[in-house]
């Protein structure tokens, strides 16, 4: 049964500059476990460096606190110089091994199962990285952040390369995973549909809390218009 | 030439059997380390680096201490230096490293005394004695192992520092220490290839491995392969026609570089 009553993490005024320039203020919210948080926001709103802060990857100001029992896996958008580096998939999930050189059976095991739960088959342990499809390393970008079983999940949408079919099925494999691991997703999101589908609360984010709370009533019209300006409302509404 | 060759192997002095080994385990610790040194997209950084050591040969020699001490001095000193400078102005380090480990080549220069010089900065395969001998092959181990330890937390740093550290390892703790084992590493073989062309064998037999590898295995393991190949070589080339032995195991080496162009994976 999930803890309800102390939140799995909370903000309190969480800021982030870099170079005197101010990219997040004050940002306060919380999430309970086994909720879909999605963070919505333009492009530059903050997004990608509030997860970072959240993971501890670069200084801030203000509050983050999880809860002791927080196990963090972490999607990022992309890879940097994974084409550099000759790596299969089955090298790059050992990679994550708590034994520095010795065979990690354990970890071993989990892999296969893990790669079932993101729909992969074991064959592609042996191909390299590099030479995956966009859709495909997505997947074993989870899989690799879903291996140990983490109970909360940060998952960086990427922008763009994985086509509509492909992302579909992403966020099917996330609802999926929250269901029946009981993780609590936090989802950064270019796609309005999909915050109302999937998620439970919606942080909007334009450097500063511009709203949070249930997507049905936190995201009103003046509100997306707010967060995107008024051309990018109609153009979400022409999608939609 | 082979037959001869395997007479000239035959029939060597001892002396020249200790300073292949040696030279060949210098070149073991190198070639690993020089394999992350070329996925970190540091390859300038590795083959400028090696110039450091020369003022401290220098200065070794001014004070009668041996040139190994005094470059690896300088060595883990500018190892340091860059992890710092990287870390603290965010900037790419190959602009002030190209310049600042140039300049101090220059220092080198008028630093060692005229009669050394060309050793100092090409190699030279007898001023290596039994006693240097030993230290380049326990270090070299001890460098080696350490690096095969640190393997996978330095691949998944270099890879992907956020996933790194997401997991609880230290990315910038584990670029120092890599640093760190680089820098001496380079130490090691400074002797024999000398200071200018020491980086360029950390470097080569990597390019050259990327080449032809299909997994992180199979490149660290042809990264090793070709490095003592191309020192055995090239130090046996150089014993034969009395060449400075820098030159020569660089001039092998990029002979494999060659050779695995033909083998190039897509």
């Amino acid at each position: 049964m999930p803890n309800l009553e102390i939140p799995i993490l909370e903000t309190q005024k969480l800021s982030v500059s870099f170079d005197n320039q101010e990219i997040l203020k004050d940002v306060s919210f919380s999430v309970n476990e086994g909720d879909v948080l999605a963070i919505i926001g333009p492009n530059g709103a903050g997004k990608t460096v509030f997860f970072r802060a959240l993971l501890g990857l670069i200084p801030f100001d203000g509050g983050i606190k999880w809860r002791e029992d927080a196990r963090i896996g972490y999607v990022p958008q992309k890879l940097f110089e994974k084409a550099e580096l000759p790596l299969t998939v089955k090298e790059f999930f050992v990679l994550k091994s708590k034994n520095l050189f010795f065979k990690d059976n354990q970890l071993l095991e989990t892999i296969t199962h893990e790669l079932k739960a993101v729909g992969l088959k074991p064959e592609i342990l042996g191909q390299r990285l590099a030479n995956l499809s966009r859709g495909q390393f997505q997947k074993i970008l989870i899989a690799w952040a879903i291996l140990k079983h983490p109970n909360v999940l940060l998952f960086d949408e990427p922008t763009a390369g994985v086509d509509v079919a492909g992302e579909e099925n992403i966020y099917n494999l996330l609802h999926k995973l929250q269901d029946e691991r009981g993780m609590t997703v936090l989802i950064i999101s270019h796609d309005l549909n999909i915050v109302y589908r999937y998620a439970d609360k919606v942080l909007c984010l334009n450097k500063e809390n511009l709203c949070f709370g249930e997507p049905k009533k936190a995201l009103t019209s003046e509100q997306i218009e707010k967060l995107y300006g008024e051309s990018a409302f109609h153009q979400h509404h022409d999608h939609g | 030439m082979a037959k001869a060759l395997f007479i000239n192997i035959t029939i060597m002095d001892s002396q020249f059997l200790i300073i292949f080994i040696s030279g060949i385990f210098a070149a073991l610790s190198a070639s690993f380390l020089g394999a992350f040194i070329v996925v970190k997209r540091m390859a300038l950084v590795g083959d400028v680096l090696s110039h450091v050591a020369l003022p401290g040969i220098g200065l070794a020699l001014l004070f009668g201490i041996n040139p190994i001490f005094g470059a690896a001095v300088f060595l883990v000193a500018a190892a340091f230096g860059t992890w710092l400078i990287e870390k603290r102005t965010m900037l790419p380090p190959d602009a002030i490293i190209g310049a600042f480990f140039t300049a101090t080549l220059a220092l080198g220069v008028l630093l060692v005394p005229n009669h050394e010089l060309f050793e100092s900065m090409f190699g030279n395969l007898f001023a290596v004695d039994y006693y240097d001998a030993v230290i380049i092959i326990v270090a070299s181990i001890i460098i080696f192992l350490l690096t095969l330890i640190l393997s996978r937390r330095l691949t998944l740093s270099i890879a992907a520092p956020d996933l790194a550290k997401s997991i609880g390892a230290k990315p910038d703790m584990a670029y120092l220490c890599f640093l760190l084992l680089f820098a001496l590493s380079i130490a090691m073989g400074i002797k024999l290839i000398g200071s200018v062309l020491m980086g360029a064998l950390t470097i080569l037999p990597a390019t050259s491995a990327r080449n032809i590898a299909w997994s992180l295995k199979s490149f660290l393991s042809f990264s090793v392969v070709l490095g003592i190949l191309m020192t055995s070589i090239g130090l046996v080339i150089a014993n034969i026609f009395n060449f400075p032995p820098g030159p020569a195991v660089i001039l092998s080496g990029i002979v494999f570089f060659f050779v695995s162009l033909f083998f190039k994976k897509s």
